[in-house]
Formats: C-alpha cells, structure tokens, sequence
C-alpha cells in the first residue's frame, strides 16, 4: 500500500477486508492495479483470476462488488470515500455490505 | 454566422443529438453549434475527448502538449449554450423513430432524435491466444489510460506486442512515465512495410510521424522485435511471462525458434474493431470489410447510414484514426445541418469539398497501413483446444471448434450451440474473432458469417434503474459542457493543496 504523504484529498476504500488509499478521480482497477492487487475478480466456471483487461468498459473482465451491488465495471466506476470493494466471485451475488 | 440562418434553425429546432464524444462526436457537434443548431452530446466519460483525447481522470495530471483534445474541449466549450451536455450516460437501447433509451447517474430515460449522430468509437482487437485471461494481460489502451489518466503503472516489466504503430505511442507513454519496457514485439516485418511505401508516402506528414515513433523507441533503447509473434502468456495466478517467436507472412509461428521473455505485464492488441452496438440497433444497413471486426455501417457521401435521419462518423464507422475522425464528422454535421435547414446544400457542398480532398489524400495512406496490419492467418490458430475464447460464458477453442465440425456456420449459430457472446461483453471480445476463425477454416465467408448481433440493453442494467424511468417530456437539466480552462484551474488548486 502507498504510504507516502497522505493529503487531504486522498481517499480511503476497503478491499478484501483491507484498506487502500486512491487519488480523486481515480477508478476502482487504477487504485486497486496502484496496490498490485491484480486479481479482481473469479470466474464463474474455472475459478480462474481475472484482472483489469480492456480499460474502457467494453469486456466486462474486471466485475468487482462494490457496496453489495456485484457486477460493477472497477474501470470505470470512481473510488469514493469508505466504498467497500469485494473481489467477486462467479457470477455475484448481491449483499447487505457495505455503508452503513 | 448570419442572424437569419441561426433564427431559420431556432425555429423548426431539430432534435440533434450527438452519441460519443471522442473526436468524430466533438467534431460534428462544433459544426453543427457553429451553424445554430442546438445539440444534445451523450457520453459515456466524465468529461469530452473519448479514448484517445481522454481527460485525466487524476487531477494532478496534466493532459499532453500539444493536445488536439484540448482545443476540440475549447471549441465545444466556446458553443456551450447550444450544447446540452449529458456525462457518464450510457445508450442501452435503440427504438424505432430514432428514440434513444439512455442509462445515466439519475437513472433510466427516454431521449428522442430528429437527427441522430452515432459516434462510438472503437476498441482494441484481441484474438484468443493461450494464457490471455491472466491478470497482467490488457491491451495497449487500458496500459496508456492507467499512465496517462489514472497515473498508475501497469506493471514493472512491461512487454507490448500485436500489431500497428499504436504499440509505439503506448511504448513511448510507458517509458515517460519511468515504467520499463522490455520491448515491442510486432508480426510485421521490416521487408513487407517496403512494399506499401508508395501508399504511406501518400501522406508525408503521417508517414514521418511514424517514423519519429520508431526514432522514439530507438532512443529510448526499447528492443523492437519485428516479425514476430506472442505465442502465448503463462503464470500462476498472474502473468509472469511471455513465449515470443518469429513469425512468416502469414503471422505462423516458428514454435521450434520461440524463446521467453520475462513480463508482468503484456500489452496485446491487432488493431481496432469497430463498436457496432448502436448503428446494429437502429436498424443501419452493415457492409463486410477485410479488417478486424469485420462490420461497418453503410454511409452515403455525408456520413449518413441507411436509416434516414442516422449519421454515423469516427471508428466506428470504419477504423482510420482520430484526424479522419474529426474531418467525418465535420462532414456529418455539414449533412446534418443541410438536412435540417440550417445551411443551403450548395453551401454544404462548398464547404464538404476540401474536407473530401483531405479525407481522400489520408485513405490512400490508411489503405497502405490497414493492408500492413489485417490479421492474417496465423492470428488464428494461437489458441489450442483448451483456450477459453469466450472470455465471459469461458468456452474454449475446443468447444467452438466441435460446435463448426457439428455444422455451425455463422456466429448465430455458434451462439445457439455453446453460448459464446451470451455473457455482459455480449460478444464484443469473441465474435470478431470467431468469425476470422470460421473464414480461416474455410468455413464460411466472413460475410456469411454473418455480423454480431447486439441486443438492448446494451450495458447491463439493473431492474431497479429501468423502474425509475423518466419520459421523454420530463426535461433534461441543461449540464455545462466541461470544458478545458475551468478544469485545469481547478488542477492546479488542488495541487497546491498542502
């Protein structure tokens, strides 16, 4: 995890459980590919790692949980303060987490 | 402008609405502010520029020097009371009289066009070779928006390969940015782009921009493997490294010479396919071509597609680069603004005439560089029975191969019989491919084939969001175009931000 000079602006999430810091702006892949967390997701027949593939939202590879909605493209949804990412598993299945 | 023509347009007020905001939507709308029309400019990203003009998503990164994006955001910016502006809006759907289902951060809504501009854009093309699927493999572009937007390296030992002078820009993004790259690996080979000179020399001053990329690469020291071809990625869990091996005309690969390369990162693409999605849903007319993808739409002269009142322009309407882009869609919004009253076609033709000479002087280049980098058979045959070619619903070579020896055909059918292109991508990643597949088996024809067959919604969306439909007379709350100058303002105050 990036553990230089923490501005004010930086913005904390949590992924598998754990916190990660993002810039403003930032996408839940670039943050998480910032913390070489590359395994995003796993897929629904081989459980095989997924990661961050096409970059613009058109492959569909890097579906994470965000806040208990599953499904969501990490390229293209902004990190923002206390968003709860899981690594999805299969197809997803939605939750109660996230904020509270 | 004259006051005459600007009230002439003000007074039927055609519903025009631009989709895509790369450079062929920027370029049509400022053509069709700039003669009075009112726009509605639907966008996927935060902000105007599409891929390749992309706004850093990371504030404290500035966008490159000098950047045509900048200017295009400026001269949109400049028209701002005729644009309504619609970010981080999705199209999921196309009706019948050129009504637009649109999914945005408020929700599902209805959006209706007299005059109807498709602009999609392209992505990269990536058939299935073994090991595709690691985390650590991605494409060229998604390598250049995590540096040059997000500010993030995509790895620490990066390998590019594939084909087409894209690789180099990305190398030389990469290597600015500090990030290793540990070469560019590229099927053509130095004596085949000898014999396409003619045509490259077409355009002089794209000829040595390419050149000036290799100078580049040369300067920075990265290797560059021409003749070659990635053969497959390997790595438990995550990419560690890539079997590279020289290649013959036909991109096969000379296993017995293939050597590895150390990489966590490899960056893989074959150029560009067209997004079909929304010119398939409303209803345009498809022609084959011989480059990736295979599909583009039917246009007239003016960028109109066979469904009167559609326009499209830009990659999407045929791959040939953001300068062409930009001169289609300025000649789409000609079009456009002829149709709806707002110029005279005598003066739409004046005015279409040196963009035409222009377009006709670059396609004589492009033509030189898309028969340099069509994908040729070899391409193919990378994937081995096991290989997942469906990305999504994760079926492999072997089934799809069985599904063509049982009598599939057509991607249709190949779809019936194992679910490929079913999953979220609906097809985008596989079907270009597959159809390459059934022509390189000889099979069917690429034509035959048949093109991939987009379904609304064309981006999932959830039931929740399609409940909360807003209708077409709910009024859309006029959104500033963001433009150029305020942002960077806003840039640097938060970088000055102790």
């Amino acid at each position: 995890m990036p553990t230089s000079t923490i501005r004010s602006e930086t913005l904390k999430f949590e992924f598998q459980g754990r916190q990660f810091l993002a810039r403003p702006g930032q996408s839940v892949a670039a943050a998480l590919w910032a913390a070489r967390e590359t395994v995003l997701r796993t897929t629904a027949v081989d459980a095989a790692p997924r990661g961050f593939f096409c970059g613009m939202g058109v492959c569909f590879d890097c579906l994470v949980t965000i806040d208990g909605r599953p499904n969501c493209r990490a390229c293209q949804i902004p990190v923002t303060d206390g968003m709860v990412v899981t690594r999805q598993q299969g197809t997803g299945t939605p939750t109660s987490g996230g904020k509270p | 402008m004259s006051t005459s023509v600007t009230e002439t347009a003000a007074a039927s007020s055609p519903r025009v609405v631009v989709v895509g905001a790369g450079p062929a939507g920027m370029a049509t709308t400022i053509a069709l502010a700039e003669r009075g029309l009112s726009v509605t400019v639907v966008d996927q990203n935060p902000r105007p520029g599409g891929q390749i003009y992309r706004f850093p998503a990371v504030a404290s990164i500035t966008p490159g020097q000098p950047d045509r994006g900048g200017t295009l955001r400026q001269h949109l910016g400049e028209h701002s009371e005729r644009i309504t502006y619609l970010s981080e809006h999705s199209v999921v759907g196309i009706y019948p009289e050129r009504r637009l289902g649109l999914c945005g951060p408020d929700g599902f809504r209805i959006l209706d066009a007299d005059q109807l501009v498709l602009a999609p854009g392209a992505y990269e093309y990536v058939p299935p070779f073994p090991g595709w699927t690691l985390p650590g493999v991605m494409t060229p572009g998604a390598a250049q928006q995590l540096v040059k937007s997000q500010g993030v390296a995509p790895g620490r030992r990066v390998l590019l390969a594939g084909t087409g002078p894209f690789l180099l820009v990305v190398a030389l993004a990469l290597h600015e940015m500090s990030v290793q790259v540990v070469g560019i690996v590229d099927t053509l080979r130095r004596r085949d782009a000898f014999w396409k000179l003619p045509s490259l020399l077409a355009d002089g001053k794209l000829l040595k921009q390419g050149l000036d990329y290799v100078a580049g690469v040369r300067k920075a020291g990265i290797p560059l493997m021409t003749g070659h071809i990635v053969t497959r990625a390997e790595g438990h869990g995550r990419l560690e490294q890539v079997v590279v091996a020289p290649c013959d005309a036909d991109w096969v690969p000379d296993h017995d010479r293939s050597r590895p390369i150390i990489a966590d990162t490899l960056c893989v693409g074959y150029g560009f396919v067209p997004r079909l999605g929304l010119a398939q849903l409303a209803g345009c007319e498809l022609t084959p071509t011989n480059l990736p993808g295979g599909w583009i739409p039917v246009t007239d002269s003016w960028g109109q597609t066979s469904v009167p009142g559609v326009w499209t322009a830009g990659d999407g309407a045929g791959v040939a680069g953001a300068i062409v882009a930009e001169l289609a869609g300025q000649l789409v919004g000609l079009g456009v603004a002829s149709s709806c009253g707002a110029i005279e076609a005598a003066d739409a033709e004046r005015s279409a005439e040196p963009i035409r000479e222009r377009l006709h002087q670059l396609s004589r280049f492009r033509r030189g560089l898309d028969s340099l980098g069509s994908p040729r058979p070899g391409l193919s045959q990378l994937a081995d029975e096991s290989t997942v070619v469906c990305r999504c619903e994760e079926i492999r070579r072997g089934e799809v191969d069985a599904a063509i020896s049982s009598g599939s055909t057509t991607l249709r059918s190949l779809k019936v019989a194992t679910r490929l292109g079913m999953g979220p991508c609906q097809g985008r990643m596989c079907q270009p491919a597959c159809a390459r597949r059934l022509f390189d088996l000889g099979v069917n024809t690429l034509e035959d084939a048949g093109p991939p067959t987009f379904r609304p919604p064309l981006v999932p969306v959830t039931l929740g969001e399609l409940s909360g439909l807003t209708g077409p007379d709910d009024s859309i709350p006029p959104d500033q175009v963001p433009v150029e100058p305020e942002l960077a303002e806003g840039a640097r105050e938060a970088d000055t931000t102790p």
